[in-house]
């Protein structure tokens, strides 16, 4: 018969360590930040993304062609040397110009939904924390915005203040913020019957407390994903009014004017009108995909 | 000194249930005219079946929910009107245990953030002594203090539990209101959290409401106990008194449902099997709550509804009108 000795040997001391922990102290971004570069379509985005906001904000400080200087002797051009993407009907720099109407649009696009943002998680966050009669009158509030088209308050603002940058961003603003504030108040409402806001309450925590420091930020995966497309919603917003005319007027320019004065010559000078929507899809794309791979990398239950 | 930490009286919650929007919404009343005291250093265990109002007890004593009626005494003080302001004192002398260590927990913190919250909230101490109160603290609870920089999701059950018993422990409260600590966690860590619990109270006398339904380990930790049934408490009284003689009808039915570990006493002993389901709590029976599954119930008890009195000696109460006579 065999003695228990063979059987078994002796506990390692590490081994008896039950409190180790074996995972990398990792902290929640970095976890993110991996499983973001992981998704090669999201890692493109980012990359194109940032190359055309480094282009839009310097390119046109290098450029030896303002955006709207004219020189009719090389008007209508196609690719050369001297103008990479040729020339519009003026003789103004298509590169230039592309550049140019990028920075506007881009910068459009982060401002207007900076100020969703904001609107949006306050309003949405106090309707959800406060609840009751207050966050049924603050959603009525909402839905009555919201039945008006958007498109209605942005020809209205046109009207009313003209045709330039700022309306163009009260515009898309004034029922913007609505997505946002409804996913943050959803977020809060569940996250409020939790008990760690429960155990924050009990602690004595103040109300903005318990809204900033344990509410909005477990419902900052929702609140990014949402912000990474509204942007793209808001530059497509303003490239769709100003091709319809009512944008930003010239000589300024962002890509929604330049497929729009390139739409008269379109069928003896196509190039024109796609660069600057090559550009516009660019952004978009780009857009769209960083913001599923964030959506991916926050929601690592939902990792296939 | 014989004050007890909390006392409270005729305490009654209700929540407001809403079926559609065009009738009247009805009440669950959870918690009905309940009245106890907790003494320094003493547990009060609290049993009862889900969904009897023991929660519900323990968060509107804590005043997460407004008492609808009723006092609560903190100390002798009556802190039932109390606003959100005037009760910031008094948070700091009275925490929670949450059953769940798993939601109870900020995911996004860390350790050192999660026990220096309650510190932070009070403005006690500058940054650099909370990290070695916070380290302190771990110690006490037995986790190791180079893990102030983990995040909950790192842990296991019970050392979560851990995090929250120091989280809790974090503002040397009096009085800890114990909502179902150990169900959520394995039998081998349950013990380890009650002597942990036992072992803090000795050290600080501390009071506790031991909410649970872990018959035995309800027995083991607290000095008295408190049965509820349908928001009612029904029987009070010192534990071993209650586990040997228990006097209302709904108490010898539950004690004979816990487990006994020796199966020769297990088999001499008669089980009560209560027939029928809980009422609805939205329609409470008129006389006595327990009636409609009360094996030994008379005519009278559907009528009149008994209220908790002094029975059978040594401070015991019951609310039982067999008991009256």
């Amino acid at each position: 018969m065999l003695s228990p000795d063979e059987f078994f040997e002796p506990v390692e001391d590490w081994e008896r360590d039950t409190e180790y922990i074996a995972m990398e102290n990792k902290s929640f971004g970095r976890d993110v930040w991996s499983r973001f570069c992981r998704n090669r379509r999201a890692l493109f985005g980012l990359v194109c993304l940032t190359a055309v906001v480094v282009l839009a904000i310097f390119g046109p400080m290098v450029s030896p062609y303002p955006y709207d200087g004219m020189d009719v002797a090389v008007k209508n051009q196609g690719s050369s040397i001297a103008h990479w993407f040729g020339t519009d009907q003026f003789g103004r720099d298509t590169f230039t110009r592309v550049l140019y109407g990028a920075r506007i649009s881009l910068m459009i696009g982060f401002v207007a939904t900076a100020i969703n943002l904001v609107i949006g998680v306050l309003y949405g966050g106090i309707a959800g924390y406060v609840g009751g009669f207050a966050d049924m009158v603050l959603m009525r509030i909402v839905d009555i915005i919201y039945a008006v088209p958007a498109m209605v308050y942005m020809i209205l603002l046109m009207l009313l203040l003209g045709s330039n940058v700022y309306s163009v961003m009260i515009g898309i603003c004034v029922s913007g913020w609505i997505n946002m504030a409804r996913i943050v108040r959803s977020q809060v409402i569940s996250l409020k019957e939790q008990e760690f806001s429960v155990a924050a309450f009990v602690m004595g925590a103040s109300t903005r407390r318990i809204l900033f420091r344990h509410l909005l930020i477990n419902s900052l995966g929702p609140i990014i994903v949402s912000v990474t497309l509204m942007i793209p919603q808001a530059i497509f917003t303003e490239a769709f009014l100003s091709f319809i005319g009512i944008g930003i007027s010239a000589p300024m320019a962002s890509l929604g004017t330049l497929a729009q004065d390139a739409k008269m010559q379109l069928e003896i000078y196509p190039m024109q009108m796609i660069w600057p929507v090559a550009v516009i899809c660019l952004v978009i794309f780009s857009l769209n995909f960083m913001g599923e791979g964030l959506e991916e990398a926050l929601n690592p239950k939902g990792k296939r | 000194m014989d004050q007890p930490v909390i006392k409270i009286e005729d305490l009654e919650k209700s929540f407001k249930v809403k079926s559609s929007s065009f009738k009247r919404p009805a009440r669950v009343r959870a918690v009905n005219k309940v009245s106890l005291e907790i003494k320094k250093g003493e547990t009060l265990g609290l049993v009862g079946e889900s969904g009897c109002g023991k929660s519900t007890l323990g968060r509107t004593i804590l005043k997460v929910h407004e008492p609808d009626g009723g006092k609560i005494l903190f100390e002798g003080t009556d802190i039932t009107g109390f606003s959100r302001a005037q009760m910031r004192p008094y948070r700091k002398r009275m925490q929670m245990i949450f059953q769940d260590p798993y939601a109870s927990l900020n995911p996004r913190f860390t350790v050192g953030e999660l026990i220096g919250e309650p510190m932070e909230i009070y403005d006690m101490y500058t940054r650099a002594e909370r990290e070695v109160r916070v380290q302190e603290l771990m110690r006490t609870v037995g986790l190791k203090p180079d893990h102030i920089r983990r995040y909950p999701h790192e842990f296991s059950g019970g050392q979560r539990q851990r995090i929250g018993i120091a989280r809790t422990l974090a503002l040397d409260p009096e009085f800890i209101v114990c909502d179902e600590p150990i169900s959520a966690l394995d039998v081998s860590i349950q013990s380890q959290i009650v002597n942990l619990l036992e072992k803090i109270q000795a050290e600080r006398q501390l009071s506790y409401l031991f909410i649970a339904h872990d018959l035995g380990m309800v027995r083991h930790i607290s000095h008295r106990i408190g049965v509820m049934y349908l928001g009612y408490l029904v029987e009070v009284g010192e534990a071993d008194e209650v586990y040997s003689h228990p006097l209302h009808p709904y108490t010898k039915a539950l004690m004979s449902a816990a487990p006994e570990p020796d199966p020769r006493a297990a088999r001499a002993r008669q089980r009560i099997m209560l027939e029928g389901e809980i009422p609805n709590p939205l329609d409470i029976p008129k006389g006595c709550p327990f009636c409609t599954r009360c094996p030994q119930a008379k005519p009278r008890c559907r009528e009149e509804r008994p209220e908790l009195k002094e029975a059978g000696g040594s401070g015991r109460q019951a609310a039982c009108l067999l008991l009256e006579g």
